[in-house]
């Protein structure tokens, strides 16, 4: 646990906010408390690279359990190498910034990320796992935003869009890499990774995560075909951002690249081809753009993606060449480091003469350099060195880079012809390096402004002390660097090459095949100067020369291809989700509603229109006819049954009645004569008749009596006497007399 | 026990209550905010201790012989009953400041406190018919939030967020109408309690299932029930947008758990059609969600959008059945909620200072209003899932769990939608900060005054902030608390 790793990543994060605190109340304590923390964050870095050269063991730090999978750094010879060189970086930018931005607004804004961007960018470089470097990979990338955006004109916001396009695309685009990666391998950490790798049989199901990892890490380090944003935003963001842009923030997406290279795809052949094809292509294409452009800063952002090119290709011939990868491990790492540091003096030279006049066009600043030793010595150790000539400090890493492909080209084996080509095209680009900084350099220093000549003689102190040492320093280091690689270079690169697992041997950098490869470039640009860019690019107007950019609007892969395909698939993507969206609501809510309402229409018509009528007729009709049937056949024929049975049933017990009295209990009665009467009835009665004659035939003869009164009297004493008889013959009659009898006797008993 | 978990649900009604009755609150806002503030402090108190406790469970109801409704606390509960109570207090402070000279304050508040007592019960229900019971109480009360202006406009809202949410509860009955004759027991059950032998067809159940889970999804805004969301949600004030898109849908989100992973188990479900379907359709809503936000110029309706999209991503985590995804779900909740919050005050905040609700009007915002900018480009960040912040862990969860989960092609579908959807995301929230920051070189500083508005707004949205970053840089807590919950599920 060393506590100097976390304390170099987060101090400057924690100034961040003290520096904006400080900012609202005083520019220029905001200013020297910038400039001290950029400055003092140098000695914890140093530190750490004084203790790798001393060959201690490395320091490390984990804070488990920050974000889920907790953060890991960790110091040994590269890391700390880098850790320095972005501290370097940061410092002498830092000392440059005031005097650049002292008519600048938003300064506080500025300071403010820069500070933090430099905590992010010490994290990515000491990260120990794939996890830490990509959560400080991402806060770099957002806080890095604002430094293109910065000057707020319209090409800045536009650069400052793409640049944030492509970074929060490769942002995710990596995560997803990540997402597998870790799925896959089941760790992040780099020793980790190399382990899990190593036991696999095939590293085919870890090509696709690895290349979305490269696409985001790639994205930053302007490797093709994602480069798009950097030849844009570099040349807008202000000088001392761009020299960090370029030299420092370009890297961390090498280091990402090298970090999959060496430790997840170590010795893969497969995985080393596409990124020499990639490398290639940068590296060439960068040289190209830079070689057309007009513009000095442009050109040196082109320049950064064309040496970013040469990086892979070293990254690229580790892979390839498996244990002997030691020449382009050390390449790789000393061209890093050099075009750090010529990007470095490049940048803030470019920014001196943006601060004056505000114009980057190399029409108009030509001949700005003239009498102004300091910054063309430093200018051309910088342009010397970065297009390898010997003695500068390009020419070592260049040649430990040529000689690695060299290496793997005379092996013959595997992809050895298509590294061939790849060599050339190595010798190529390097002279069209001589031969865009030639450009700059005789632009800038050389020639003569056509008008402004006198003016430009006459600028006076054009730096301040602080801006002196800001470009010069560097400028020194870089010289050091180039006269004596033996001592320097090769220690810086000795130290890193535990990290690319390879094995130190001594090389000699003046032997005559790595001189031959340096001829072979100045020759290309010998001949490429005159005729390309004095013939070709330039022309006449009026009484001078003028550089014209000879570019092809059509050729810009950004407007041309990027932006309309985003475009496309937007509103491809915006109309399927408009469609989604609009689904229930739009299309299935009313088709429901539709077809149900037709269905139920179609119902109701059905129903109103043939349906209910024709239910309605069969329905009368056969009610009709049940009626009919009721009326006149069941109801009659029901009655009667009912009646029928109804008399049947009322009458059994009448019936058998009848018919026991008239059979088993039949009254014997003896039979009898007509019934006569006697003589009182006779006479009674011929009285009666003879009344009821005279009565018929007075008073009653509407409604004559027509009674016999003779018979019915007769009838009636013989109905009388018939009822006395059954009277005294029943048992009622008995017990009346049974009764009488006996309430005689009582009376009789109670009597005597 | 039984006392705290009555008193849970009760308190916050209880308040309400007084306040309603409460005629001298109406002229003293001063007295009816600290009154409505304490009352949330104290609940907030009051839940943590019915959370602190064991668990429990006590029926306050049986309906007929075999219904009973059961107020239970569980792992589940217990996160819930915080979560609503504690995300249900932050916004209210804001409010204070928000709405007064609104003239309603007091019927605000008095249903604010109403919903969260039905939010406290649906979180305390121990069983479905419970929980399906306090969703409608829930549903009918926050309706009044969103009816807050009485605009015809917003009564419209209300209306269609009332049709939305009966229509999906009623589609979320049906469910439980097959679910007691097929459970075991009525309260839920960790695993789940669906009886081996079924009194329908296991295909017929599923169809069911799918149904009940898009019903109750209605809620979280699931595709094909999202489009009452981005209605409704924006037309509120922005307090109760906050806590509409914020904590209401995750209303929904609850339900869905209980029904899955407590009543019909993981295992019913895993390798189904159902699965397949019920993933597509979360990946569809989290795409079409932030497609729409993208395309959505309304300052708030972009908010609503990206919430349809957001709680798709909670929802995809429950139905991929696999315990880091159900981690990252639960993980998302959380901070989901504090940074819809937190977007929802912070595009309230400028409304209300500069009157400007669209997106493409807030050149130059962060000059006026930096704080609350600063706020919302913060947060933007947690939501697109930048680390180190609560989104960033989140979206690791998630894509972990969908690339071990098991469901063929859309193991690494999954976390591919969710990355498009992050750069939406990225697309919809950043030019806000953008423009917001960097008006451009004709920028008119001369004229510019501070907008800024007051601690009371600040305050809340700072402490989502906090919350998302320092939950995002030390998660550790959390998801140890979280796999607690998830363990005996799975």
């Amino acid at each position: 646990m060393d506590l100097l790793l976390p304390a170099s990543v987060f101090l400057p994060m924690l100034a961040a906010p003290v520096s904006y605190i400080i900012g609202r109340k005083s520019k220029n304590a905001r200013n020297i408390f910038a400039m001290a923390v950029q400055v003092l964050i140098l000695f914890p870095t140093l530190w750490l690279l004084v203790r790798a050269l001393s060959g201690k063991d490395a320091a490390a730090f984990s804070l488990e359990g920050f974000c889920g999978l907790g953060l890991h750094f960790r110091s040994d010879g590269f890391r700390s190498l880098y850790a320095a060189v972005a501290a370097v970086m940061w410092c002498f930018t830092g000392l440059f910034s005031p005097e650049y931005f002292a008519h600048y607004r938003n300064r506080n804004r500025y300071t403010f990320f820069c500070l933090i961007t430099l905590g992010a960018t010490l994290g990515v470089f000491l990260s120990d796992d794939l996890y830490t470097t990509f959560i400080f990979f991402e806060i770099m990338s957002f806080t890095s935003y604002t430094w293109v955006a910065h000057e707020e004109t319209q090409g800045a916001m536009r650069a400052a869009e793409t640049y944030l396009a492509v970074a929060v695309i490769g942002g995710m685009v990596t995560l997803m890499g990540l997402f597998m990666l870790y799925r896959n391998l089941g760790t992040l950490s780099f020793d980790g990774m190399a382990a899990a790798a190593a036991q696999r049989d095939s590293l085919s199901a870890l090509y696709l995560p690895g290349a979305f990892v490269l696409f985001g890490f790639g994205a930053k380090a302007g490797m093709f075909p994602v480069h798009i944003w950097l030849p844009k935003a570099h040349p807008v963001a202000p000088a001392p951002s761009s020299a960090l842009l370029s030299g420092i923030l370009t890297k961390t997406g090498i280091f990402g690249i090298l970090v999959l290279s060496v430790y997840v795809f170590r010795h893969d052949a497969s995985w080393g081809l596409a990124i020499l094809l990639l490398g290639c292509v940068t590296m060439f294409l960068g040289a190209v753009l830079a070689l057309f452009s007009v513009d000095l800063k442009r050109t040196l952002a082109c320049s950064s993606m064309s040496q970013v090119g040469f990086i892979l290709v070293g990254i690229a011939c580790q892979c390839l060449l498996g244990e002997e990868s030691t020449l382009a491990a050390q390449g790789t790492v000393l061209h890093m480091l050099n075009h750090s540091l010529f990007k470095l003096v490049l940048f803030m030279c470019a920014g001196t003469v943006y601060m004056h006049l505000h114009k980057l066009n190399l029409n108009d600043i030509r001949g700005w350099g003239r009498k102004k030793p300091f910054l063309a010595v430093c200018f051309l150790i910088a342009a010397l060195g970065i297009s390898g000539i010997p003695l500068f400090s390009g020419y070592v890493s260049k040649s430990l880079l040529h000689e690695g492909l060299l290496e793997y080209v005379h092996e013959g084996e595997g992809f050895a012809l298509i590294a061939g080509v790849v060599e050339k095209v190595f010798i190529l680009t390097g002279g069209l390096t001589l031969t865009y900084m030639t450009k700059l350099f005789v632009t800038l220093f050389v020639e003569k402004h056509p008008t402004e000549q006198r003016k430009y003689n006459k600028t006076g102190p054009y730096l301040t002390p602080l801006g002196h040492i800001a470009i010069g320093v560097p400028a020194c280091l870089l010289l050091l660097f180039g006269l004596s690689p033996a001592f320097s270079m090769q220690a810086l690169s000795f130290l890193s090459l535990p990290f690319m697992d390879a094995h130190p041997h001594a090389v000699d950098y003046f032997s005559a095949e790595n001189l031959l490869g340096a001829l072979k470039s100045i020759l290309v640009a010998g001949v490429a100067y005159p005729l390309i860019v004095r013939g070709w690019m330039m022309k006449k107007e009026g009484k001078t020369r003028i550089h014209v950019n000879r570019w092809f609007k059509r050729f810009d892969l950004e407007d041309t291809v990027y932006r309309p395909f985003i475009s496309l698939l937007l509103k491809g993507l915006g109309f399927v989700a408009l469609g989604a969206d609009r689904l229930l609501e739009g299309v299935l809510l009313p088709c429901g509603v539709s077809l149900l309402a037709f269905l139920a229409r179609t119902a109701d018509r059905l129903l109103d229109g043939w349906l209910l009528p024709g239910l309605t007729k069969a329905g009368a009709a056969a009610a009709a006819g049940f009626d009919a049937v009721f009326d006149r056949y069941l109801i009659p024929t029901m009655i009667s049954v009912g009646t029928f049975f109804g008399r049947v049933f009322d009458n059994v017990t009448d019936a058998v009645a009848l018919a026991l009295k008239n059979t088993a209990f039949r009254l014997i009665r003896p039979s009898r004569g007509p019934t006569v009467g006697n003589r009182f009835t006779y006479a009674l009665g011929s009285f009666l008749d003879k009344c009821a004659a005279l009565l018929n035939r007075t008073v009653l003869r509407a409604h004559p009596i027509r009674t016999r009164f003779v018979p019915a009297l007769a009838a009636a004493r013989e109905d009388a006497e018939e009822n006395v008889k059954h009277f005294t013959r029943t048992l009622s009659f008995s017990l009346l007399l049974f009764a009488l009898g006996l309430l005689l006797v009582l009376v009789a008993v109670r009597v005597f | 026990m039984t006392l705290l978990m009555i008193l849970t649900v009760l308190f916050p009604a209880a308040c309400a209550l007084v306040l309603g009755c409460a005629q001298s609150l109406q002229s003293n806002s001063r007295a009816l905010h600290l009154f409505t503030g304490g009352a949330l402090l104290v609940q907030c108190a009051i839940a943590v201790a019915c959370a602190a406790g064991g668990d429990a469970s006590f029926t306050f109801l049986t309906i007929g012989q075999s219904l009973p409704l059961v107020l239970a606390v569980d792992g589940l509960a217990r996160f819930f009953v915080v979560f609503f109570t504690v995300m249900w207090t932050v916004p209210v402070f804001y409010s204070f400041s928000y709405m007064s000279h609104d003239g309603h304050e007091k019927r605000y508040l008095v249903f604010y406190l109403l919903t969260l007592s039905a939010l406290e019960a649906l979180a305390l229900s121990g069983t479905a018919v419970t929980m399906y019971l306090f969703f409608e109480v829930m549903t009918l009360l926050s309706v009044a939030l969103v009816l807050h202006e009485m605009t015809k406009e917003s009564i419209a809202a209300g209306l269609k967020y009332l049709l939305y949410s009966i229509a999906g509860a009623t589609m979320g009955l049906l469910g439980i109408f097959f679910l007691v004759p097929n459970t075991a027991s009525p309260t839920f059950v960790p695993g789940g309690s669906l009886n081996a032998s079924l009194t329908c067809p296991p295909e017929t159940l599923l169809i069911i299932l799918f149904i009940t889970i898009v019903g109750f999804g209605t809620k979280a805004g699931l595709f094909p029930m999202h489009a009452w969301l981005p209605t409704a949600h924006p037309i509120a004030p922005a307090p109760a947008s906050a806590v509409l898109s914020g904590v209401i849908t995750k209303a929904g989100v609850l339900c869905v758990l209980r029904l899955i992973f407590y009543t019909f188990g993981a295992d019913f479900i895993r390798g189904t059609w159902v699965q397949t379907a019920l993933i597509i359709t979360a990946l569809l809503t989290v795409f079409m969600g932030s497609m729409m936000a993208f395309r959505t110029d309304l300052f708030k309706k972009r908010l609503a959008y990206s919430t349809v999209s957001q709680v798709s991503y909670v929802l995809l985590g429950i139905f991929l059945l696999e315990g880091t995804a159900l981690q990252g779900s639960l993980l998302h909740v959380v901070f989901h909620s504090a940074i819809k919050t937190c977007l929802f005050l912070s595009a309230g905040a400028v409304i209300h200072q500069t009157g400007k609700t669209r997106v493409s009007e807030l050149e130059g915002i962060g000059k006026e209003m930096p704080v609350t900018l600063w706020c919302f480009t913060l947060v933007s960040l947690g939501l697109i899932g930048i680390p180190p912040t609560g989104g960033f862990i989140s979206k690791w969860n998630l894509a972990q769990g969908a690339l071990a989960s098991g469901t063929g092609f859309l193991e690494w579908l999954s976390p591919a939608v969710l990355l498009l959807s992050a750069l939406l995301t990225a697309g919809y929230l950043l030019p806000v900060t953008i423009h917001g920051f960097f008006p451009g070189r004709d920028y008119d500083y001369a004229s510019l005054t501070k907008k800024e508005c007051g601690y009371m707004m600040l305050v809340p949205m700072i402490l989502c902030v906090l919350f998302t970053f320092l939950g995002g840089m030390f998660p550790g807590p959390l998801t140890s608390f979280f796999s607690g919950i998830t363990a005996p599920l799975l």
